[in-house]
């Protein structure tokens, strides 16, 4: 960088060419073409749940898929408003998602608890596991798009912006792979399905930082 | 002359269009504004620098500004994420001097109220607020700050590392 300047000013504008504005519905319609990829990959790899859209769908799955769906949204508006800097900006709306998804391993614990941990078969703890697996490898892609977008943007809070986009990115994943998964009990979904959330936020707090520092 | 927000969002707009005379404008605008922004808050040596650092900043991120909000909050918000950055460096070296004159505050009473150390130190423990006011902006040692406040050495040491923590989140949100 040159010592002086005016003499910076100059190389800067001498480097200036047209750009093209970030907009927010760009963000977001990468962010939901991601998530529209992960469901057909589910759809085309596992395949679908059979009471799918019949009278007999479980209300615990549709309860959970749209707490997840909505946490996703949430967090993945927010990484999009945080790519374009502003002082005053507002970037809290996330927390009552985050916090209204927080009742389903509440609700898991206190019904473990009064089932008794001894009820857990090792084939339930194996399948859940297995969602866990899954619903990771679902979040990448999303987790790579907000990435990419946090890269292109300003984001002023990295770590905020990271411990978001893998919270985007984990509701995103387990969201599509509830689709599949046919265990509709709320201990499952409660303990198993929003670890996927948890272990996405904490890599991506962990990661994305020296990722998107500006 | 001093350019007022319209007239800034309007550079911004042609600079964003490619125009090479309303970019060189703007960055000298900007210059202006962050020499004054940053004047109260880092010490005369390291304002050139900062003010480069922001200006390449500025120059890099060009497509984050929206032209339909205000131009203003968006260059003060990578001005503040150059300094807290800044304030990191500094941190990390152990060589931290909040240098910030708040008696100069002039036509910028928004940002710099927002941002203040004066209102920022309001939440943080009086105990922390007190270490880092005598070992970081008054020069005293770590063992002249424990007789003067009554707080033992290693507490000293605690509450600056806990209280810089803190500040520095609290710039972050601010």
């Amino acid at each position: 960088m040159p010592r002086d300047t005016n003499t910076l000013i100059a190389q800067l504008v001498a480097d200036l060419d047209p750009v093209r504005p970030l907009r927010f519905s760009s963000g977001l319609g990468s962010a939901l073409a991601g998530l529209g990829i992960t469901l057909a990959v589910v759809a085309l790899l596992f395949g679908f749940r059979h009471d799918l859209g019949t009278a007999s769908s479980d209300p615990v799955f549709l309860l959970a898929a749209g707490l997840f769906l909505v946490l996703g949204l949430a967090s993945a508006i927010t990484v999009v408003i945080m790519c374009r800097p502003r002082v005053g900006s507002d970037y809290d709306g996330w927390i009552w998602a985050a916090a209204t998804a927080a009742l389903l391993p509440i609700a898991a614990a206190i019904v473990l608890t009064g089932r008794g941990v001894g009820s857990v078969s090792s084939a339930a703890t194996g399948h859940g596991l297995a969602c866990l697996a899954s619903g990771c490898a679902l979040s990448i892609l999303t987790f790579a798009i907000l990435v990419w977008w946090l890269r292109r943007g300003a984001p002023t809070s990295p770590e905020r912006a990271g411990l978001l986009t893998g919270i985007a990115a984990g509701s995103f994943g387990i969201f599509a792979f509830t689709f599949h998964c046919t265990f509709s009990d709320i201990v499952h979904i409660g303990l198993w399905h929003s670890a996927v959330v948890v272990v996405s936020a904490a890599i991506g707090r962990l990661a994305v930082p020296r990722l998107v520092r500006w | 002359m001093k350019a007022d927000e319209l007239s800034l969002a309007r550079l911004m707009v042609m600079a964003q269009a490619g125009d090479k005379q309303a970019y060189c404008t703007l960055l000298n605008e900007c210059q202006v504004w962050l020499r004054r922004y940053f004047g109260r808050r880092v010490a005369p040596g390291q304002l050139d620098d900062l003010v480069q650092d922001t200006l390449f900043a500025l120059h890099h991120k060009l497509a984050t500004w929206d032209s339909t909000r205000a131009f203003m909050p968006w260059l003060a918000a990578i001005a503040r994420y150059r300094w807290v950055d800044h304030l990191r460096k500094i941190y990390r070296a152990d060589e931290i001097e909040l240098a910030v004159d708040l008696a100069e505050v002039d036509e910028e009473p928004a940002i710099a109220a927002r941002i203040s150390l004066e209102r920022l130190f309001a939440q943080l423990p009086d105990a922390q607020v007190r270490a880092i006011e005598l070992v970081k902006i008054e020069g005293l040692s770590v063992s002249e700050a424990s007789r003067a406040c009554g707080q033992s050495e290693s507490l000293i040491k605690v509450n600056i590392h806990r209280g810089l923590k803190r500040l520095t989140a609290l710039i972050e949100k601010a």
